[in-house]
């Protein structure tokens, strides 16, 4: 589904390199879980992937069911399939939550030659997948993530998810910020959505999210690069010894530049 | 050595004499009034304060006629434009031309007045108050309106009455063959504890180009709440120099919300004076503009006496070249303590080429006052559309959204469901013009 090359990005329009090599396959039906340092690269990798203007490709590309995407903008890879939820949700104030779920989802629509809903058949759409992470209906009418908790804007971030049907999801650190309860309701909501045609790309820093939704693959990321892959147990062997004790394995390895 | 310059005064920009006609006495006095100021009052240019980011070509480039000798067309039918919830409450007025058949007033309570001046100038009201409340120094366009106007309208609120009804005051202009002026006026009574919403309108109908200069006074007496809505639609060629002025007695409430879509010179000069203690007021605006048009607001928040709540929120879009200026004033005299004072001004600036100045200004010579005021200047934040973009719309509709969101604060000020949805389409437009 999704295969990435050697991917190289940097800053747009400045000489900071980010990303540096980047190789992930992602087939459908697999949960992934990326875990690294702060400042490795994470959050960049998922926001290159997703179209973000900021960054530009220098070397490498991104494939998505075989077509190069690396040239398309942000809203035409959504269109494709596309969803990030983000580390830090963006408050936008003025526009509610159903005005933008609605618009999103029509657009994708037409894209792929779906039916659009009509106001009456969204709303009946989006009132069932409030289910999906037990939220509030008081929350479609609210704007955009303005004025919601931490936990309310990242819950609402997998809502969203849950509404626009993505066939693969970068979920940056959607558990930080989670009491133990709402992580809970997260993770099944999570897990409701999952299935044997979409895929999930989980960032964290926890292994305690990891044994909510449990990844096929565990992908370390240290300096712009996917070190190291594994399964479940990488995440706990990073849990008991940390990133530094991986890194000094590797050096001795000769596996680090 | 002095060298004492001939400067230029409104007249210069105006085909033949300005000359009453009107029947009222007391309007004549007002008009011999206005041409006195006329003679003696410099036009304006970019070295006084008050004008300095101003282009006031399209009138000094121009001039404009009375309104009969400029053939202008039939107005035609124009019931799309009246409110559905002002259908028995409305006046209208054809390039400054009280319609009487256009207009429809019915069933209001007892001894309200919503009609023409001239029909009402012997009533004590208008005697008393018409032309008093104007108050601008040094100005052209107050004492152009005062020395032209024959006619306006009048409405008269008496004590303790409610007007549920919305009073829809609607200015239209038709198109000519030349550029005239109109100077439509409005004078307001609220007796006290009376209430009412305005929707004061000014449409184009065609893209020609006139001037439009409105004077509007309130009285409000003790107690009175007014909601007054001003929509300038004008032409896109059409310059619109206005002066709403409003003077509070005790306890009194007056709100005005001023949008601004259309014109290519638009000045606004909003002023509110506290007569008494414990008013509260607003001073809202809202302006979307594109192309090449200038948009200035110039505003007084003139608090003279002690407890008063007041509050400016001042919201610019502007795309293209557009220009916007705002100078926002307010005034605390020094015994005029306890006062709550709020002003802001936010611009979104759509475009390169287009510019905004702004300065709001505090003169506060009281100690005891909570006074704020801020303004910022912004483009759509990338973030914000990056996360739209991201869950599948457009660049253009995440821009319009992000426009739409900015605007619609002041739109949902508007109290009256048709004027809001009408705002909201007008808003759509505007963003949607981006797209050409
Ligand atoms: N637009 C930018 N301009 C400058 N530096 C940037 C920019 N975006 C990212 N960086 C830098 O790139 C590095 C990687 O950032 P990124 O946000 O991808 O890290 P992360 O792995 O997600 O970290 P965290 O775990 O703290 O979320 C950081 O050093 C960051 O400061
Ligand atoms: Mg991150």
């Amino acid at each position: 589904m999704l295969e990435i090359k050697n991917l190289h990005a940097k800053v747009e329009g400045e000489d900071i390199h980010i990303l540096k090599g980047v190789n992930l396959k992602v087939n459908a039906g697999e949960i992934h879980a990326i875990m690294g340092p702060n400042g490795s690269g994470k959050s960049t990798l998922s926001k290159v992937v997703s179209g973000h203007p900021e960054y530009e490709v220098t070397e490498g590309e991104i494939l998505f069911n075989g077509e190069d995407i690396t040239e398309l903008d942000a809203d035409e890879r959504a269109h494709l399939g596309l969803f990030l939820a983000f580390q830090y949700p963006v408050e936008v104030p003025g526009i509610t939550n159903k005005t933008l779920l609605r618009e999103a989802y029509n657009t994708i629509a037409r894209a792929n030659d779906r039916e659009e809903l009509d106001p009456i058949e969204f709303e009946d759409y989006i009132i069932e997948k409030l289910d999906v992470i037990n939220m509030k209906d008081e929350f479609l009418s609210r704007s955009i993530n303005t004025g919601f908790s931490g936990g309310e804007k990242k819950k609402n971030e997998i809502f969203q998810m849950a509404v626009l049907n993505p066939t693969l999801s970068f979920l940056d650190e959607t558990d930080s910020g989670l009491d133990i309860d709402a992580l809970k309701v997260v993770s099944d909501g999570v897990n409701k959505i999952a299935n044997d045609e979409n895929a999930i790309v989980m960032i964290t820093h926890y292994q305690r999210l990891l044994n909510y939704i449990k990844p096929d693959h565990v992908h370390v990321m240290m300096g712009g690069k996917l070190i190291k892959s594994g399964g479940f147990e990488l995440a706990e062997e990073l849990e008991a010894n940390g990133y530094d004790a991986l890194e000094k394995e590797l050096v001795l390895n000769g596996e680090a530049q | 050595m002095s060298e004492v310059i001939q400067r230029d005064t409104m007249l210069s920009y105006i085909t033949g004499s300005v000359e009453s006609s009107a029947e009222s006495v007391a309007i004549r006095a007002i008009n011999e009034r206005g041409r006195e100021d006329l003679e003696n009052t410099p036009f304006p240019t970019r070295k006084d304060e008050d004008w300095r980011f101003v282009d006031l070509k399209s009138i000094t480039k121009s001039q404009f006629c009375k309104l009969e000798e400029a053939n202008a067309a039939d107005v035609g039918d124009i019931s799309d434009h009246y409110l559905p919830e002002a259908m028995n409450c409305r006046l209208v007025f054809v390039n400054g031309v009280y319609s009487e058949e256009l207009s429809s007033v019915e069933d209001l309570p007892n001894n309200v007045i919503v009609g023409n001046l001239a029909a009402n100038a012997d009533n004590n009201s208008v005697k008393e108050h018409l032309g008093t409340i104007t108050n601008y120094d040094d100005d052209v366009f107050a004492p152009f309106n005062d020395a032209a106007f024959t006619d306006g309208a009048f409405i008269y609120v008496p004590e303790e009455t409610v007007i549920r009804t919305p009073i829809h005051i609607l200015n239209v202009f038709t198109d000519a063959e030349k550029a005239f002026y109109a100077t439509p006026r409005l004078l307001y009574v609220g007796e006290m504890f009376s209430k009412s919403t305005i929707i004061e309108e000014h449409i184009g109908l065609a893209d020609n180009q006139y001037l439009n200069v409105p004077v509007t006074e309130f009285k409000m007496f003790t107690g009175s709440n007014v909601h007054h809505a001003r929509i300038q639609r004008d032409s896109k060629k059409a310059s619109h120099v206005s002066r709403p002025i409003a003077i509070l007695d005790k306890n009194a409430e007056y709100h005005s919300y001023t949008i601004c879509l259309g014109a290519k010179l638009f000045r606004n000069d909003p002023r509110v004076i506290q007569n008494a203690e414990e008013v509260n007021f607003t001073v809202d605006g809202l302006v979307l503009i594109d192309g090449d048009q200038i948009a200035d607001t110039h505003s007084i928040m003139d608090h003279r006496f002690a407890h008063a709540g007041s509050h400016q929120l001042h919201k610019v879009v502007v795309n293209d070249s557009a220009h916007s200026v705002f100078n926002g004033k307010i005034f605390v005299a020094k015994d005029a303590q306890k006062i709550d004072s709020f002003q802001e001004n936010r611009n979104l600036l759509l475009s390169e080429n287009g510019k905004v100045n702004t300065k709001p200004q505090l003169e506060i010579f009281a100690d005891d006052v909570l006074c704020s005021h801020g303004a910022t200047i912004g483009q759509l934040q990338d973030e914000e559309v990056f996360y739209l973009q991201s869950r599948g719309l457009t660049e253009q509709k995440s821009r319009e959204l992000l426009v739409y969101a900015f605007a619609l604060e002041s739109v949902e000020s508007m109290e009256v469901e048709s004027v809001e949805k009408l705002l909201l389409n007008e808003v759509i437009e505007y963003t949607n013009r981006d797209e050409k």
